[in-house]
C-alpha cells in the first residue's frame, strides 16, 4: 500500500492564514493526502482541533515577558493613523519583527523539514523562509492577503488603501514605504545571501513560487493587471472557505426576528474595548440583532443591550452565512467569507491589507468603508441601514456568491497542490 | 394554546424524555414492549401522565401502539439524540433562560427579588417563583436573607468554562479510583452501543446532538457510579448545571469524534477493572477537551499568550 503524500503547511501566526490553510488541508485530506502543520508555538492546538498533526517550531523571537499594556497602547495609537502615517509607526516595525521571525525560524525549520520529508510545502506568509526553497521539493505560495500583495503597475501599492488609477498618491506611498522598510529589507537580503538565495527587489520580502501560487482574491474584486500573472503557475481561488461546526444563533432579549449583523475586527481589533463599546451604544438604538466578537475581553463589558450578544470565539463562516451584514476590519479572510456568502461588508480598517480591501470593496460595490474612529453615531447608523437596504448590491452579491460556491476554491487549491506531489 | 395547557404539554414532553432515558439505560431495543407500570415506578409518577407521554412518543413515531393496548419501542434508542420540545417553552423556562442571559450580559444584577424580576419581565409572581425554583434545583440560584435571591454569577461568567474544567480535572479522575466505585453493566453496554454508532459516522455527517447526549450520559454515569454519595452529588449537580447554563463551546466534528473515542477507551478500562488507567485516560480526556487558543495573533505580535477557547 502506498503511503499518503505528506503536505506540509506553514501558515504565518495569524488566524486568517491559519484557518485558510485549514480549509485547503481539509480538502487534501479528503483526497487521500496527509496534511501536517508546521506552526508557531502559540498556535499549538489550533490545527489539532481540526484533526491535523502539528509540529510547533521552538519559541521564536526575543522571548521573555511581554509588556502587554505597552504593546496594546502602542498599537492602538498606530491604528488611529492613516495608511501613510502607519508606514513609520506600524508597517516598518512589523516588517522588522517579521524578518526577525524568519531568521530565527531558519535552523529549526530546516531540521523539521528534513525529518518530515514532505512531498510539497505550502507557505502562507508574507516573508521567505530559505529552508523552504532549499528543501528540494516543490513549494507553493499562498497569497492570502489582498491581491495588492503581488505588485503590478496597474495595482495600487500594497497596504496603501489607494484606489483608482496610478497617481501622485500611489507614488508618495510607494516612496515612503520603500524608505521605511529599507533597513528590514537590507537585513532580509543579507540573510537570503547567507542561505545562498538571490536578493529581492526593494520592498519585496517573498518571491513567487516557480511551481504554484494560489491567490485568495475572488473574481468580484480582482484587478486588471498590466502584466497578467502566468496562469500556469498562478491560480485564483474564487472562494476558499473551511468547513466549520454549525452555529446555533443565541436567543436575543429583543428584536428576535430582525436582521443579524456580525461585527468582528479580528483578535487585534478586539483590543480596543472603548471603541467597540461606543459602537454598541449605537447598535442599542437600532432595530437589528448584533453578534460582536470581543475576543478575550468579554468581562470588560459591564452591560450589554438586549439586541447585542457578545462572543469570544465562534466558527465565523457559520455565522457569516446567517448574517445580513458583516462589519469587519478588512482582513482578507473575513472579506472573502462575506463575499462567499453574499453578505455586504462595512469595513472599518485599521492596518495592513485591511485598508486595501476597504477601498476595493467600495470601488467595486460589494460594501462600504468608513473610518474606524472618525464617525458620528448617525453616520454609523446610516451606513449600516444603507447597506442593509441596498437591493442592487444584494443582488450583485448573491450572484457572485453563487459563482464562488460553485468554484469551490479549496478543492481547486487541493488538486493543484496534489498535482505537484 | 393557553399558558396552563402549554405548561402541561411541556411537562409531558419532559416525562417522555425521561422515559427515553430509562429505556436507554436499560439497553432496550427496537420492538420491545414498554411496561407502563414499571415506567411509572421508575419515573415516580402515576400511569396517567405516563400514557400522555407515551402518546407524545407515538405521535413522533418513536413508539408504536399495539392493537391490544400498550406500546412497543419503534426506534433504536442508542441512536436517538433526544427529544426536541416542539412546544413553545413554558413561561418559567423562558424566564429561566432570560434570567441567565441577562445576568451574563450584565443587564440584571446577581441579587434579585421576585418583585424585581416580575417588573423586568412583566411576568406573574408564580412564573418568576417557578423559574427561581428551577434555577435553584440546577444550583444556579439560592435564597439569600430577606426576600432576596442570589443568582450565581460565577457559574455563567466569562471564566466559568475554565473553572469548570479545572474542577472536573480534580474530581472526575478521582471519582474513578474511589474504593466504592461500582460498574453499572447495562448502562455501560447501552452507552457503548450509542458510541459505536457515533464511531461509524463521518466528519461531515456527524450527529452532534447524539454526541451531546452520550457525552452527558457518560460523565453522569461516572458521577453516579463512584460509590461516594458526596462526590456523586457534587459531580451530578455540576454536570446538570453546566448543561443548563454554560454557553455552547464551538467544537469541530473532528474533536467530537476524538472525544467519543476517548469516552470508549475509558469505558473499556472500567469494564476491565483497570480503574487507575481509566482515571489517567479521564485526566487526558478533560485536558484535551479544554481547548485553548491564542489570545492575540497577527503580524508583528510578540509570542502569543493563551486563554480559554
Amino acid at each position: 500500500m502506498t503511503q499518503p503524500k505528506v503536505i506540509a503547511f506553514f501558515p504565518e501566526a495569524s488566524f486568517g492564514a491559519a484557518l485558510n490553510c485549514v480549509g485547503i488541508a481539509q480538502q487534501l485530506r479528503s483526497l487521500g493526502a496527509r496534511p501536517v502543520f508546521i506552526c508557531h508555538p502559540g498556535f499549538r492546538g489550533v490545527f489539532a482541533e481540526y484533526g491535523f498533526p502539528e509540529y510547533p517550531l521552538p519559541s521564536l523571537g526575543a522571548g521573555g515577558q511581554t509588556d502587554w499594556t505597552d504593546f496594546i497602547n502602542r498599537h492602538q495609537d498606530a491604528f488611529r493613523q492613516t495608511p501613510l502615517e502607519q508606514i513609520r509607526s506600524y508597517v516598518g516595525p512589523t516588517w522588522d519583527a517579521i524578518v526577525d521571525t524568519a531568521i530565527a525560524a531558519e535552523e529549526p525549520l530546516r531540521q523539521l523539514l528534513a525529518q518530515l520529508k514532505p512531498a510539497v510545502i505550502v507557505l502562507d506568509n508574507v516573508v521567505m523562509f530559505p529552508a523552504i526553497t532549499n528543501a528540494g521539493v516543490p513549494w507553493v505560495r499562498i497569497i492570502s492577503c489582498a491581491e495588492t500583495e503581488l505588485p503590478d503597475l496597474a495595482v495600487p501599492p500594497y497596504l496603501s488603501g489607494c484606489g483608482g488609477k496610478p497617481g501622485p498618491d500611489w507614488t508618495l506611498f510607494a516612496e515612503r514605504y520603500h524608505k521605511a522598510v529599507a533597513p528590514a529589507h537590507r537585513r532580509m537580503n543579507g540573510f537570503l545571501a547567507e542561505c545562498g538565495l538571490k536578493p529581492r527587489p526593494p520592498g519585496e520580502f517573498l518571491e513567487n513560487s516557480p511551481f504554484l501560487n494560489l491567490l485568495l482574491s475572488p473574481d468580484a474584486v480582482r484587478f486588471e493587471r498590466q502584466i497578467p500573472l502566468d496562469p500556469k503557475t498562478h491560480v485564483y481561488l474564487n472562494g476558499c472557505v473551511r468547513q466549520e461546526a454549525p452555529y446555533a444563533l443565541p436567543a436575543f432579549a429583543a428584536h428576535r426576528d430582525a436582521p443579524l449583523i456580525l461585527v468582528s475586527f479580528g483578535s487585534l481589533g478586539a483590543m480596543d474595548v472603548a471603541m467597540i463599546q461606543r459602537m454598541i451604544g449605537v447598535f442599542e438604538t437600532m432595530p437589528y440583532r448584533f453578534i460582536v466578537n470581543v475576543g478575550p475581553w468579554r468581562d470588560d463589558y459591564a452591560r450589554v443591550p438586549d439586541n447585542v450578544f457578545l462572543e469570544s470565539w465562534f466558527p465565523q463562516p457559520s455565522v457569516v452565512a446567517q448574517a445580513s451584514l458583516f462589519i469587519h476590519h478588512g482582513g482578507n479572510n473575513s472579506f472573502c467569507e462575506a463575499l462567499y456568502y453574499g453578505v455586504p461588508s462595512l469595513i472599518m480598517s485599521y492596518c495592513w491589507d485591511g485598508h486595501d480591501n476597504a477601498r476595493r470593496a467600495q470601488d467595486v460595490g460589494v460594501g462600504r468603508r468608513i473610518d474606524r474612529y472618525q464617525w458620528t453615531d448617525t453616520e454609523l447608523a446610516d451606513a449600516i441601514t444603507a447597506l442593509l437596504d441596498d437591493v442592487a448590491m444584494h443582488n450583485r452579491l448573491e450572484a457572485n456568491s453563487k459563482a464562488m460556491k460553485q468554484s469551490n476554491g479549496a478543492a481547486v487549491a487541493a488538486r493543484a497542490i496534489l498535482d505537484l506531489a | 394554546m393557553d399558558a396552563e395547557t402549554k405548561k402541561v404539554k411541556h411537562r409531558h414532553v419532559e416525562l417522555a424524555q425521561k422515559i427515553l432515558d430509562v429505556v436507554t439505560e436499560r439497553g432496550m431495543i427496537r420492538g420491545e414492549r414498554l411496561p407502563e407500570q414499571a415506567l411509572a415506578s421508575r419515573c415516580n409518577v402515576s400511569r396517567t401522565p405516563i400514557r400522555k407521554a407515551l402518546q407524545i412518543l407515538a405521535d413522533r413515531l418513536i413508539v408504536a401502539a399495539e392493537p391490544e393496548g400498550g406500546y412497543l419501542l419503534a426506534i433504536d434508542p442508542a441512536s436517538f439524540p433526544g427529544l426536541e420540545d416542539e412546544q413553545q417553552p413554558a413561561e418559567e423556562t423562558e424566564l429561566y433562560n432570560a434570567i441567565l442571559r441577562d445576568l451574563s450580559a450584565g443587564r440584571i444584577a446577581d441579587s434579585q427579588t421576585v418583585a424585581s424580576l416580575q417588573r423586568r419581565y412583566d411576568a406573574s409572581r408564580s412564573a418568576v417563583q417557578n423559574a427561581l425554583i428551577k434555577l435553584s434545583e440546577d444550583n444556579l440560584a439560592e435564597r439569600a436573607p430577606g426576600q432576596q435571591w442570589l443568582i450565581k454569577q460565577f457559574a455563567i461568567g466569562g471564566d466559568a468554562v475554565a473553572k469548570s474544567f479545572e474542577y472536573r480535572l480534580s474530581c472526575e479522575p478521582l471519582a474513578l479510583t474511589l474504593p466504592g466505585f461500582r460498574r453499572d453493566g447495562p448502562a455501560i453496554t447501552s452507552l457503548r452501543h450509542s458510541m459505536d454508532i457515533l464511531r461509524g459516522m463521518t466528519e461531515t455527517g456527524f450527529d452532534q446532538k447524539l454526541f451531546e447526549r452520550t457525552d452527558f450520559d457518560f460523565h453522569m454515569l461516572i458521577a453516579r457510579s463512584c460509590g461516594n454519595p458526596f462526590m456523586s452529588e457534587a459531580l451530578v449537580s455540576h454536570h446538570r448545571r453546566r448543561r443548563s447554563s454554560q454557553p455552547p463551546v464551538h467544537v469541530n466534528a473532528f474533536r467530537l469524534m476524538q472525544s467519543n473515542t476517548e469516552h470508549m477507551q475509558i469505558l473499556e478500562q472500567i469494564e476491565r477493572g483497570h480503574m487507575d488507567l481509566a482515571s489517567d485516560l479521564m485526566r487526558v480526556h478533560i485536558q484535551l477537551s479544554h481547548s485553548q487558543r491564542p489570545r492575540l495573533a497577527g503580524r508583528g505580535v510578540p509570542p502569543v499568550f493563551r486563554v480559554v477557547g
